[in-house]
């Protein structure tokens, strides 16, 4: 296992310098100046001047990238155009928004989704496999940003039960300790906090995790369908097991490999996906941040916020391959 | 027993006294839906125009620019005189304290200045607040003196509304980063209580404060919630999340006119929308910049897609702003015929390929009115496209000179002596790269008038030049909608600033 540990990390290494190379080579390619869009309406020649060199922008791009790649491997992305701060403290105080704001998609989309595949790939071509299937052609082809503004409009709007935006409401939550919202207010018995942060967080949550709902809906559906016609699993009626047994016992736990591989890959979706959520819902995580950092060019930002995503996505696949190894015993590395 | 007994009666009179008080001190909360965000706690770590208002707010004002007078009136500069052309000095009123009780005085203001405005390089806004401010000193605890370098008539349409004064023992005692984070002291009638990057602002009313004593019914707390989308914002209007909803698009007002508790307060814009033409072939010919102009039907647009939310501009500023002449001639007027003519007389009977460039998004139906251009300068003898491009791009290539022929917003005309020179002197920005001497020599001449009616006067002049040379073909200002709540007595202002001192709460 170790051995293996060490192999995926080092195979991540390469894969990240690409990620870093390819994503200073984009943002710098691209059209748009920090300096013009950051100084002002009105600023001068002068000023512009002043800002490339202390940006660090009037050298060579190979020079730059040389020196990002150099901070980098040393945990530093450098210091945020626009915030005049280091990009990683910039990071830490978006990126647990984010990340729990994915954590509640996949968890509603998991609740919604695992279910209605396993009685949709259970009972086929029954009602209620017509209906799973028909919602979950719903939440793939649903843009996240339409989604959003529809539930804007109906649960926010028309029916007026929750909250159109943002992560909380001013003066009920207690001191942040660990920029978890909810988690915080958990640990501080904070319930009427518990419960704001709940209402603000599940449209977002909702419009987000509906893609996500979809395909995971699709995949158990199959996934339940392939397990359903195994051998093992006329063996285990033929003992005579009832039917409901048979399928979230049996049926179930092993068709759950791949859903675990489409969650981890999903949430990798999710994390690009929150960069519109978040943005519709001015919900103050990393996504709305990239936003902001890319409209101003913020070199370093994007930077920053692209390889943390990076980095987020391997570990995330480690983790999964790691938990494969829990669900299915046969699997040992 | 008798002694718990007492205690549950005292501790329920108590219970009673306070609920009692607690009812009578109800604090009034306004949520004000904004578009723009406060992403720094630096209060000079950005330039947008929401910051300048907020923490104008919170610190001040310097000085502000009264729409009603058409002319700026002191709040922590009381007043001020020009000594000579490029000296300034600033008499400080006394009233002003800061959040810990301290007096706020001229060596705060110099500090402002001279150490975090001009000195620090995490400012964003020396080129708005002080571009030809050289130094800043202090003659006694009240008075500033301010030196250009260059005379600089308008320099008050820099400092008014824009310069923010923070607590130099603040910055001296905790360092820059702490005191604007942790320790943020402003002499204005809020304070600043929560900042949320990305999210929210908090400002809360020092009810001891003279201006806040004089406007008893302004909100004791203010919450900014960002919501850029039009849709967030009306959604939590109607729901009452917000109070107050900048910028409603107009094809959404009608849902809030539904509701008899609300309301929406138009206000026009300081803002002119124009379109640039950079005098390159074929625009190097004044003919043809002119048969732009009378090409498009701004009357009709105004009519139909702004549904009447603009006012028609004929030249390069409106009512409110200051210089404004309403007898500024030429007026460029809708004529198709006369576009055709001028087209055939610049070289281009048979028509010529033109390609204009738009924001989407960034201003009020821009594509859709930008789209609505091109058959009107079809019709008129061009062979119009339009391009989209992405906001930084445009805008870099703008500030590049690279784009001959765009449409284009320029905010904060309050006096358009900035706007003027930033797009039309020679040699000032690539915006347009047009040069015409007699106008250089005008606006020059403006920025070093302190008479004020001299001053108008050579504006005038530049700007009858303007229009009939036609580098740009001014449209008009939008009509901004602001949705109010009916608790709320608040006359929003023509440019993005807030002032919640200036609200009322009704009871």
């Amino acid at each position: 296992m170790t051995s293996y540990l060490f192999q995926r990390l080092a195979g991540t290494l390469p894969v990240l310098l690409l990620i870093s190379f390819l994503v200073f080579s984009l943002i710098h390619a691209a059209p748009g100046d920090p300096t013009l869009l950051l100084l002002g309406e009105e600023t001068n020649a002068a000023e512009i001047a002043k800002a490339k060199e202390r940006w660090g922008l009037d050298q060579p791009l190979y020079v730059q990238y040389l020196k990002f790649v150099r901070a980098a491997a040393a945990g530093d992305f450098g210091k945020s155009f626009k915030y005049a701060e280091p990009v990683i403290n910039v990071i830490k105080t978006r990126l647990p928004a984010t990340i729990e704001l994915a954590v509640f998609a996949i968890i509603i989309a998991s609740l919604l989704a695992i279910p209605l595949g396993v009685w949709a790939g259970a009972k086929p071509n029954s009602w209620i496999d017509n209906l799973g299937t028909t919602f979950g052609l719903f939440g793939i082809s649903m843009p996240s940003f339409w989604l959003a503004i529809m539930l804007i409009l109906l649960l926010a709007g028309v029916l007026n039960l929750l909250p159109t935006s943002g992560r909380s409401t001013y003066g009920i939550a207690g001191p942040e300790q660990t920029g978890f919202y909810l988690f915080d207010s958990i640990m501080q018995k904070n319930w009427s906090a518990v419960w704001d942060g709940l209402t603000h967080i599940f449209l977002p949550a909702l419009a987000l995790g509906m893609n996500m709902l979809g395909i995971l809906m699709r995949v158990t559906r199959s996934s339940i369908l392939e397990v359903m016609n195994e051998d093992y699993i006329q063996t285990a009626r033929a003992k005579g097991l009832r039917e409901k047994n048979v399928v979230w016992r049996h049926v179930t736990s092993n068709a759950l490999i791949p859903v675990i591989t489409v969650v981890g890959l999903e949430l990798g979706t999710l994390l690009s996906g929150s960069i519109i959520v978040e943005t519709v819902f001015a919900w103050p995580g990393s996504g709305s941040l990239l936003i902001t950092a890319l409209n101003a060019r913020d070199y370093p930002l994007v930077t920053g916020i692209v390889m943390t995503y990076t980095l987020a996505f391997v570990a995330i696949n480690l983790i999964i391959d790691g938990l494969y190894a829990v669900v299915d015993p046969r699997i040992r590395y | 027993m008798i002694t718990t007994r007492r205690f549950l009666t005292t501790l329920t009179a108590v219970t009673c006294i306070l609920g009692g008080t607690l009812t009578v001190q109800a604090q009034s909360r306004v949520s004000i839906g904004v578009t723009e965000t406060i992403e720094t706690h630096n209060p000079y770590g950005d330039s947008v125009s929401l910051q300048y208002g907020i923490y104008s707010e919170v610190t001040g004002p310097f000085c502000t620019y009264s729409y009603a007078k058409g002319d700026f009136e002191g709040r922590l500069a009381e007043r001020w005189k020009v000594e000579n052309p490029t000296t300034w000095i600033f008499f400080l009123s006394k009233n002003y304290k800061f959040n810990d009780g301290t007096t706020v005085t001229a060596d705060d203001v110099v500090h402002s200045l001279m150490n975090r405005v001009i000195g620090d390089p995490q400012s964003k806004q020396k080129a708005s607040v002080a571009p030809s401010i050289v130094k800043a000193e202090a003659l006694d605890k009240f008075t500033v003196k301010v030196t250009t370098d260059k005379p600089t008539a308008p320099l008050l349409s820099f400092l008014c509304d824009r310069l923010i004064v923070t607590s130099k023992a603040a910055f001296d005692k905790y360092g820059r980063d702490a005191a604007d984070r942790e320790h943020m002291m402003g002499g204005g009638p809020y304070q600043l209580k929560e900042l949320i990057p990305g999210q929210r602002l908090v400002l809360q009313k020092r009810p001891d404060h003279p201006d806040a004593k004089k406007h008893p019914n302004a909100p004791d707390e203010v919450i900014y919630r960002i919501m850029r989308e039009p849709e967030q914002r009306v959604t939590a209007f109607l729901n009452d999340e917000i109070q107050i909803a900048q910028f409603i698009p107009p094809h959404m007002r009608q849902r809030i006119e539904k509701n008899p508790k609300l309301r929406i307060a138009p206000v026009d814009s300081v803002e002119i929308m124009f379109l640039a033409m950079q005098p390159k072939p074929p625009f190097d010919k004044k003919e043809v910049r002119q048969a732009v102009c009378h090409a498009i039907n701004r009357d009709q647009i105004i009519a139909t897609l702004l549904e009447g939310f603009a006012s028609r501009l004929d030249g390069p500023i409106g009512p409110g702003q200051y210089g404004y002449d309403p007898n500024l001639k030429p007026k460029m007027n809708y004529d198709p015929e006369q576009s055709k003519k001028l087209l055939a007389q610049a070289g281009y009977a048979n028509g010529v390929d033109v390609e204009l460039q738009t924001p989407v998004g960034r201003y009020t139906l821009d594509k859709q009115l930008t789209e609505a251009m091109i058959p009107m300068l079809n019709a008129a003898g061009f062979r119009a496209r339009l391009l989209t491009p992405e906001w930084a791009t445009l805008w870099a290539n703008v500030q590049k000179g690279t784009v001959p022929f765009y449409y284009m917003g320029r905010g904060s005309v309050q006096d358009p002596s900035a706007a003027l020179h930033q797009y039309f002197h020679t040699g000032e920005t690539p915006r347009i790269g047009y040069s015409n001497p007699k106008l250089d020599e005008l606006l020059d001449k403006e920025q070093q008038e302190f008479d004020t009616k001299k001053r108008r006067q050579y504006l005038s002049q530049a700007m009858s030049i303007l229009t009939d040379d036609a580098p740009a073909c001014f449209l008009w200002r939008h009509k901004l909608l602001w949705g109010l709540n009916s608790r709320i007595d608040y006359k929003p202002l023509p440019d993005a600033r807030i002032y919640a001192i200036d609200m009322a709460v009704k009871k």
